[in-house]
């Protein structure tokens, strides 16, 4: 397989967390033992075989699971790994995902000195009813703990993460999260609507009508909110859900907004590459167990692997590129023109002379306007 | 099309459903001039003293396809498994056959008397859409096996079959089947038998088509007690159509039990209802294997082939004469097939109206009860009106028309057809809600009726009678075929039962209660249109007749239905259900306010792709009227909203 030369984003899956979130439908288990140590010496091999090797980083990310799960010495080995197969072309973002409560002073403060330069930490909210609803180990106060910690060991890029929509949330206690996460002053804030996925507590939960979600209306409004408070602190939109100071636009995730491609390792981990000149998207076995041992034996890890068609290739493009701000180039798109005429009629988008763009109006309404364009 | 590898009961029973001509089933391909396939005729001409021609009748599920199994390996016409046998004749089929269906089945069985006898076996319909069709599948018999479930006892089915079987004169022979299982209770069905049916059960024979006892003492009871055929072979020709079906190659294949004379290939035939003739290609038998034969005598049951191109023309029911020295009189009981429940089909997508008409064109040459005419709505575009025997038949048909056609299709609600005087003493047949006059210029209304039996253990009286009034209907009696059972019957509007009757039925007896109808009278009803608006535009295809009485309930309930069917749109779509000007029930659907996918990463994007693409292609699926988006079973919420 020829590795591309062109710096691509590599993304490295730790699985483990301490326990499993109601809402969380990624590839996390709440295990413990050998079974962690085994996995990581798993991935660093993984990495070291890579059919990419060579192929310089553009972006490094590790997320999870959580990845604070991990020693410091085991993110140090399978960062390492990364850099030796994957060279940083240049001074890279290199990002970890943290979970309060998993981290202290020591562990961020090994993890500058290693290399990390961004990491993002899952806040959610700082009501303890909330947390305690979400399933989140860490309490409230946590939060400011760890962001200090992350700033002690000179972290220069901290965001965090909220989630709103959250069964009984009021306004109110929307707005005071939003406004104690801008409190601690991170350079970039992610706040998502929750959204119930099958083969979750939630979803059980939620079929069973124990949830008390807020509606449509609401949501849209806690959305609204959210902008205009993350915007008036200074961290402007990027992204449907994404803020930041400028210049803290987490470059890793941007790749996945432009349809660049993507290096992954690690159990359950998705990449999208191309192989034989087609792309192609491919899944890591996702249980631990079932991942050591294809790599033990020297298997491929890969159990789902998808080839992307011109029309996959299209629709993706358009449905990942429309999230961003910047918005998207028209070029070879090849979009519907009279839905382009219907979506700025409605006000959801405005054109420039080569991209389009929502308006915060169509971002509300961000999946309508990709069914119609493409 | 293939058929499955089936057990040999379960081959039975698709033989069962391929006797209904509007089953949704492949069909049997077999080669006919294969070189097994021998000449019958000379080997098996028979005398009619030795001829025995009867069906089984029996509520669904008491046993019919298994005992038949039993039957046909007794006579030894199943060697091995009969799946082997059929799937060795349909490897035959590719190069030219004709498609059967296996309606009747002849078998050879030497009695203790010693003489062989010729059986014929007659599938009948096993569903109350199918009346007419069972009822000329017993005219072909001179005997019927009851088969009554030991565990069960009579139900519905059992007596409007055994009434038609008695009806038809036929000859009952009382089975008890089930008689291996622990909860048998022989005497209980055997007293059901006699106080329901009025059927002297003394000598009914208990049998396990599961095991196989008691089907020795049925064969030789065949022999002892139905009577063999009594026409005349030296009259002219009359043979009954009791079935037919559509083969690409053939033509329409006539299922025919001679009842006069004898019917030969090369002969010149003529159908009495249309006078239209026909040079016969073929006739045969099925053992089960198809065979080609010389003729058909009187008394004997087979097919014919005659290059017939429309299933029209082989009409069931209708009586087939030689051309030259016909008949005089045709076999009684000949009628048209009259449907009772009418919809509009139309596509989902305008572009394919021509494909729909041809494949409605095509279903019907296999499905002569089929009945069609262009229809065209302000809000579907155009379509069809299409007439059924009943709610199964239309369903067979929309299962058919979207598998077997590759078409999308929206249904419009059921409805029957009503006979509406005008005030100008017009008088018309109208089915379609949209056509119905304006209220001042109809004089009256009549709709069809039906009466409908119920079987229904004691406790569950009350709550089906409860269930019958709200449905309008009249009370007519309670009988006890046993001590803690009752058969209640009850005159209801045909129009309420096309609702969800039968559904409403089982669930509020958990499943105990068994259901059967016979279309009676038309009666006059106060009957109104309700008319359902969406945004201020009536949309004609939900608007639906209701008796006054229920207008407000059910529009109101209708209104309440498209609420929860119809997805919120980018507009505020209001809902109104009115009669004439007046409105009667409105609810409004307000416009979403975000379509939003929070997070999308790296390992979200197939997923999420794949997510979108789907809600596209239902979006396809729905019908833009003016500028909102319904989905089809939108058309259909009429059918979920009779509490």
């Amino acid at each position: 397989m020829a590795s591309g030369m062109s710096p691509t984003a590599v993304y490295i899956h730790t699985p483990f967390c301490p326990s499993k979130c109601g809402y969380c439908d990624f590839n996390s288990f709440a295990m413990t033992g050998e079974i962690i140590e085994r996995t990581v010496a798993a991935t660093v091999r993984e990495i070291e075989t890579s059919p990419f090797k060579g192929s310089p980083a553009k972006t490094i990310f590790f997320g999870g699971g959580t990845p604070t799960f991990l020693s410091a010495d085991q993110l140090d080995r399978i960062l390492t790994a990364v850099r030796e197969t994957h060279p940083p072309a240049g001074d890279i973002e290199v990002s970890s995902e943290a979970n309060p409560g998993t981290v202290d002073s020591a562990k961020f403060s090994a993890m500058k000195q290693m290399g990390f330069n961004r990491v993002s930490i899952g806040a959610q909210s700082f009501q303890a009813g909330d947390l305690i609803q979400l399933g989140r180990v860490h309490q409230a106060s946590d939060i400011a703990v760890a962001v200090r910690a992350a700033r002690q060991a000179g972290f220069e890029s901290v965001s965090l993460d909220l989630m709103f929509a959250l069964s009984g949330q009021s306004m109110t206690g929307w707005k005071s999260n939003i406004s104690t996460a801008l409190g601690l002053n991170p350079d970039h804030l992610s706040m998502y609507c929750l959204t119930i996925e099958p083969n979750t507590r939630f979803y059980r939960l939620h079929t069973r009508g124990m949830l008390d979600l807020p509606d449509d209306d609401r949501q849209a409004e806690m959305y609204d909110i959210a902008v205009q408070l993350s915007e008036e602190a200074g961290l402007k939109q990027y992204e449907i859900s994404n803020f930041a100071k400028p210049g803290h636009e987490c470059q890793h995730n941007l790749c996945y907004w432009r349809s660049e491609d993507y290096l992954a390792y690690g159990p359950g981990a998705v990449g999208c590459m191309p192989i034989e000149g087609q792309s192609t998207r491919f899944t890591c076995l996702k249980h631990p167990e079932r991942y050591c041992t294809a790599v033990e034996e020297g298997k491929s890890t890969w159990f789902d692997v998808e080839p992307l068609d011109d029309q996959a290739l299209r629709f993706e493009r358009v449905m990942m590129g429309i999230r961003l701000n910047e918005g998207m180039p028209l070029e070879g798109l090849d979009l519907n023109q009279s839905a382009l005429e219907e979506l700025m009629t409605l006000g959801w988008a405005e054109l420039s002379e080569d991209r389009i763009t929502l308006t915060s109006l169509g971002r509300r309404f961000c999946s309508s306007a990709v069914l119609k364009l493409v | 099309m293939k058929v499955a590898r089936l057990s040999p009961s379960e081959f039975f029973h698709h033989l069962s459903w391929q006797g209904n001509s509007a089953m949704p089933l492949a069909p049997l391909d077999l080669l006919a001039n294969h070189p097994q396939a021998v000449q019958f005729a000379r080997r098996f001409r028979m005398d009619q003293q030795h001829i025995r021609n009867f069906c089984i009748v029996a509520h669904i599920d008491h046993g019919k396809s298994t005992l038949a199994d039993r039957i046909l390996e007794h006579c030894g016409a199943v060697r091995g498994t009969a799946q082997e046998q059929m799937l060795d004749t349909m490897d035959l089929e590719r190069e030219r056959g004709i498609t059967i269906k296996m309606t009747a089945v002849r078998l050879s069985y030497t009695a203790k008397d010693g003489q062989v006898y010729e059986f014929n076996l007659i599938d009948t319909p096993g569903h109350v859409d199918f009346t007419y069709e069972v009822s000329r599948a017993l005219f072909a018999c001179e005997g019927a096996l009851l088969l009554v479930d030991a565990t069960q006892g009579v139900e519905a089915q059992t007596v409007a079959n055994a009434s038609m079987a008695m009806n038809q004169d036929l000859e009952i022979i009382p089975c008890i089947n089930k008689i291996d299982l622990p909860h048998s209770d022989i005497d209980m069905a055997k007293d059901e038998i006699e106080s329901a049916l009025m059927i002297e059960a003394d000598h009914a024979l208990p049998c396990s088509g599961k095991t196989g006892e008691g089907i020795d003492a049925i064969l030789e009871s065949i022999v002892e007690n139905v009577p063999s055929p009594e026409g005349d072979p030296d009259k002219p020709l009359r043979a009954l159509i009791f079935d037919s079906h559509f083969d690409s190659y053939q033509g329409a294949v006539a299922y025919v039990r001679v009842v006069d004379g004898s019917v030969r290939p090369g002969d010149k035939i003529q159908m009495m209802s249309t006078g239209k003739t026909f040079d016969v290609d073929e006739v045969g038998v099925f053992r089960p294997k198809l065979e080609r034969g010389q003729a058909l005598e009187a008394g004997e049951v087979g097919f014919i082939t005659a290059a017939i191109k429309s299933i029209g023309d082989a009409a069931v029911g209708d009586t087939i004469t030689q051309a030259e020295g016909p008949a005089n009189d045709a076999l009684p009981g000949y009628r048209q097939a009259q449907p009772v429940v009418y919809c509009g089909l139309y596509p989902t997508d305008q572009d394919d109206y021509d494909e729909l008409r041809e494949a409605i064109e095509k279903l019907q040459l296999n499905d002569a009860s089929l009945a069609f005419e262009p229809e065209t709505s302000a809000a579907l575009g155009f379509g069809f009106r299409c007439g059924f025997l009943g709610l199964l038949h239309m369903e067979i048909a929309r299962e058919r028309l979207e598998r077997e056609f590759n078409l999308e299709l929206i249904l419009t609600a059921p409805s029957v057809d009503y006979i509406v005087h005008q005030t100008d003493g017009e008088v018309n047949h109208i089915s379609n809600p949209s056509e119905m006059p304006q209220p001042n210029h109809i004089a009256k209304i009549e709709e069809p009726m039906v009466d409908a039996t119920i079987m229904v253990p004691n406790e569950y009286v009350g709550t089906v009678m409860t269930l019958c009034q709200e449905r309008r209907g009249v009370y007519k009696k309670t009988e006890y075929p046993s001590p803690n059972r009752a058969m209640i019957t009850y005159t209801l509007p045909l129009a309420e039962i096309i609702l969800d009757f039968f559904d409403k039925l089982k669930s509020s007896t958990k499943g105990y209660a068994s259901f059967d109808y016979e279309p009676t009278s038309y009666e006059d009803s106060d009957l109104v249109k309700v008319d359902i608006m969406l945004n201020g535009d009536p949309v004609d295809a939900l608007s639906f007749i209701v008796n006054r009485k229920f207008a407000y309930v059910r529009g109101k309930a209708i209104v309440e239905q498209l609420r929860k069917v119809v997805p919120r749109q980018q507009y505020e779509v209001k809902i109104q259900a009115g009669i004439g000007s007046k409105v009667i029930a409105a609810d409004t659907i307000k416009p979403f306010r975000k379509n939003v996918i929070a997070k999308c990463y790296g390992g979200d994007v197939s997923r999420k792709r794949k997510l979108l693409e789907k809600q596209k292609k239902g979006k396809k699926r729905m019908k833009n009227i003016g500028s909102i988006e319904v989905p089809q079973e939108a058309f259909m919420s009429v059918l979920k909203v009779a509490d």
